[in-house]
């Protein structure tokens, strides 16, 4: 048995090339640029649209790495877009407050950046905040994640709807709005660009090399090994949810700023958009397993695709047809790719 | 018994992977007969029992049924053709009463639309009148017990028309009252003419029963035939491949204690559990199902705690309130499933054998992955888990291997008492040797090993002390000078003294 063992082994491609996920995420940006080169070689590739898809994609980007998180704990957030929505109410309600305008001068400049630091504090505490919750109920009381995100969705929508009464807070100060639509000065590289690395670089750490990281993996392959092996998994689940809900503030900011506006319903396709993300950049749903890198191709490809589309001029609707019929590809993809190898593996040791 | 085969297999191979889970086995079952099909775990019985139920397709080989040569059979086919597997999980819907478990089936099969409630109640009093057994149809099945569970099964095989009852391991989870009466039914089915095939490993329990009796070793066909013609000596060697010569584990007796455990108690577990546990004994725990040999050990890991009574730990009294406690008090435990609660299958090597030190671990800011491979591979040699490097997931592993894993796991953070609940099962014999003599090096090397453990073979050979746990209290606390059939009887019931009289 160790034998062949072995001989599977040295038949692999070393690294990161033997992770079927990534080449097939690889695979099919190609793809789409072989398509976009020959549908619309001068319009997809100009530099004017590199810039706009940049600017585009952190927002959810980092929603997806949430959902990540807590998929490889063996969980979902589907709360995501309403923690977002409702950090994104706050920041935007205390930048209203504390910065006095008119039109579209800052009539106390002196405040600006303590609200901004102000908003975007209360952003991160708020999103931790929610996310405990979702974890400690989830963990606490051993109820399925899907249903208390979803309850978790609809509870800070709702709380969203409530501080705004519905309309939208609209006009922060162009210092605010600059973080998710202003440049570097001096060149034309995004803030949000920088933003989304660092949030990646630090989801990267912690899941590889953290005591933390780990304890999300284990308890998402085997929740009752992980409480077998000494790991608190109580713990580890508010603490995975709150991490979660820190990525839905730290979006809300972004989503708040790019919009120049907040309210209770914006981003609402996103819940999908990372759900589809994650399953297609290898995180398994049944959670311990998935890497950062995938998940991180797998936004790449979709702003792509996404920007392909709107390039076509193909209608909302027919997008979110489209994102469906990847999800189910992606899904039925995971299933294959994960029975292949060992089939393989069989039709070797039996000749 | 008539002379009519009904059953014929030969020179059946199948193999996964790499593995040779069946390497050519020969089988032969009449009509009306009792046929125990022996051999210790990972032989390959219940790839077998797959093959002939049409779950696997064997590789090679050729499978007669009732005369007729059958080939490339589903499972569906099988039943048709009688042949009615009851798994040890007995598979029935907890959610459904009795008469539902019982006629559903059959009523699915025959493609009825809607259901008939009073067809429904009379195949079930049909079919419990055949197999003799009286329970209230009405009930829920989550709400009987084991053997009412597994009546329930034998009754819906029985009104699936069964020809070839096979029954895997059916006595593990029953009282000895229990087993008396699953085995008048076995014979009462035998006297209608249905052949019986039982999976088990149990000589005693396969002398009261068997007609006839084949052995598998490793995947291979060992031998096969009358019951009359097996004693004892001849069972063992068969079935291990070796002579069992006498070589129990007995170390240089030492007065140095390691764990004292005092009237521990936990309410419908066990009570007032007393027990000493000196520098190089392997203590064995042994009891029936239920007799509360495995809460002791769960008590001692603190996943369910003692509510009283004194544990104490190289000479220091400790309190175990969680499992938290547990591992703070350096006590490592192997729990009885290793696949639901011992191991990450997804996981590495790696991952599986930090997952309980991983603190150690910490350089700074992160973990020393490089450190990390490093234990891995320092216990990839040291207990021999065969693998060609830490990388890969648990789930390539043997079910030996994959034990060792999870004793590594628990090496790693350098325990002062290990507990293992079941170390060896669904473990091929050599590397059941192999665990045996790395718990034998701890014990000298001054843990405090307890093995808990229902495969008395392996406590008489390899503890030097064994407690017996009967209805949640120590029925007796011996050493290991008894012979298996001895300690078999301290489990039923029998006192110290009967035993000692014989």
């Amino acid at each position: 048995m160790s034998t062949s063992e072995k001989k599977g082994k040295g038949m692999r491609l070393p690294g990161v090339m033997k992770d079927s996920h990534i080449l097939t995420i690889i695979g099919l940006m190609l793809m789409v640029a072989v398509i976009m080169l020959i549908l619309k070689p001068d319009a997809y590739f100009s530099g004017k649209n590199l810039t706009s898809m940049i600017f585009q994609f952190p927002e959810y980007g980092i929603l997806a790495f949430g959902m990540m998180v807590c998929m490889i704990a063996g969980g979902i957030d589907l709360s995501l877009v309403g923690i977002m929505n409702l950090t994104g109410v706050l920041a935007a309600l205390i930048l209203k407050n504390m910065v006095q305008m008119d039109g579209t001068t800052v009539l106390n400049p002196g405040m600006v950046i303590p609200a901004i630091a102000l908003a975007i504090l209360v952003a991160i505490v708020v999103g931790a905040a929610c996310g405990a919750f979702n974890g400690f109920i989830i963990g606490y009381f051993n109820l399925p994640a899907m249903l208390v995100t979803l309850c978790g969705l609809q509870l800070y929508t709702g709380l969203a709807y409530g501080i705004t009464g519905g309309p939208a807070i609209n006009g922060m100060c162009d210092a605010f709005k600059n973080i998710a639509n202003g440049t570097i000065p001096g060149t034309s590289i995004p803030w949000v660009l920088l933003i989304f690395i660092a949030v990646l670089l630090v989801v990267a750490f912690i899941m590889k090399f953290t005591i933390f990281g780990h304890e999300i993996y284990f308890l998402g392959s085997n929740a009752k090994a992980a409480m077998y092996s000494g790991i608190n998994t109580l713990r580890v689940t508010v603490l995975t949810y709150m991490f979660s809900g820190i990525l839905g503030g730290v979006s809300g900011i972004l989503i708040t700023s790019h919009l120049n506006s907040a309210k209770s319903s914006n981003g609402s396709t996103y819940t999908l958009l990372t759900l589809l993300i994650v399953v297609l950049g290898g995180i398994h749903p049944d959670g311990g397993r998935g890497r950062v890198l995938g998940v991180t191709l797998s936004v790449l490809l979709l702003q792509m695709i996404a920007n392909a589309f709107t390039l076509m001029h193909v209608s909302q609707n027919a997008k979110t047809f489209a994102n469906g019929c990847l999800l189910i590809v992606a899904l039925v993809l995971s299933v294959i790719l994960a029975n292949r190898p060992a089939k393989k593996k069989n039709t070797a040791s039996a000749s | 018994m008539s002379d009519e085969v009904f059953l014929k297999l030969e020179g059946i191979k199948k193999s996964f992977g790499g593995v040779h889970a069946l390497k050519g086995v020969n089988l032969e079952i009449k009509k009306g007969e009792i046929h125990c099909l022996a051999g210790e775990n990972g032989c390959g019985k219940s790839t077998l029992i797959k093959a002939i139920s049409g779950v696997h397709n064997a590789d090679e080989g050729t499978i007669w049924i009732d005369g007729e040569k059958v080939e490339h059979m589903k499972p569906i086919d099988a039943i048709n053709r009688g042949i009615q597997v009851i798994y040890q999980d007995f598979a029935v819907f907890p959610n459904l009463t009795v008469a539902e478990n019982i006629a559903l089936n059959g009523e699915l099969k025959n493609r009825k639309k809607v259901v008939n409630w009073k067809e429904i109640h009379e195949i079930a009093a049909k079919a419990m009148a055949q197999v003799g057994a009286n329970i209230d149809p009405d009930v829920k099945l989550e709400r009987l017990s084991v053997a009412n569970k597994q009546m329930v099964a034998i009754c819906r095989a029985i009104i699936n028309d069964a020809r070839l009852l096979i029954l895997d391991e059916p006595t593990t989870a029953l009282t000895a009252r229990e087993v008396e009466k699953l085995w008048d039914i076995v014979r009462g089915l035998k006297e209608k003419g249905i052949a019986i095939m039982i999976v088990n490993h149990k000589l005693d329990e396969i002398y009261r029963i068997a007609d006839s009796l084949t052995i598998l070793r490793n995947g291979r066909y060992v031998s096969s035939g009358p019951i009359s013609e097996y004693d004892q000596e001849r069972f063992t060697r068969d079935m291990t491949g070796r002579d069992i010569s006498g070589e129990k584990y007995n170390p240089a007796p030492s007065d140095e204690e390691i764990l004292r455990i005092e009237n521990l108690s936990r309410s419908g577990a066990f009570e007032n559990v007393s027990f000493t546990l000196n520098k190089g004994d392997v203590l064995g725990l042994t009891g029936l199902l239920g007799s509360g040999r495995g809460e002791i050990g769960e008590a001692l890991f603190g996943v369910a705690p003692a509510e009283s009574g004194k544990i104490i730990l190289n000479g220091k009294e400790i309190t175990i309130h969680n499992v938290k406690d547990a591992i703070k008090n350096e006590i490592g435990y192997v729990p009885e499933d290793r696949l639901t609660q011992g191991l990450f299958m997804d996981r590495s090597i790696q991952d599986n054998t930090i997952a309980s030190s991983i603190h150690k671990y910490m350089k700074g800011f992160s973990l020393d992955d490089k450190a990390m491979e490093e234990a891995a591979y320092h216990w990839i040699e040291e207990i021999g888990i065969v693998a060609p490097s830490p990388k890969p997931a648990v789930r390539t592993l043997s079910g030996g291997n994959a034990q060792k894993v999870v004793i590594a796991k628990w090496l790693n953070t350098n325990p002062k008492l290990f507990i293992l609940d079941g170390p060896t099962v669904g473990v091929d014999i050599g590397a059941k040797a192999e665990i045996h003599a790395i718990l034998h090096r701890l014990a000298q090397e001054g843990i405090g090993v307890i093995v808990i453990s229902d495969d008395l073979p392996e406590l008489v050979q390899n503890c030097n002390k064994i407690v017996v746990m009967r209805d949640g209290k120590v029925a007796a606390q011996i050493d290991n000078n008894i012979d298996e059939k001895s300690l078999s009887d301290l489990l039923i019931g029998a006192s110290v003294e009967e035993v000692e009289s014989k």
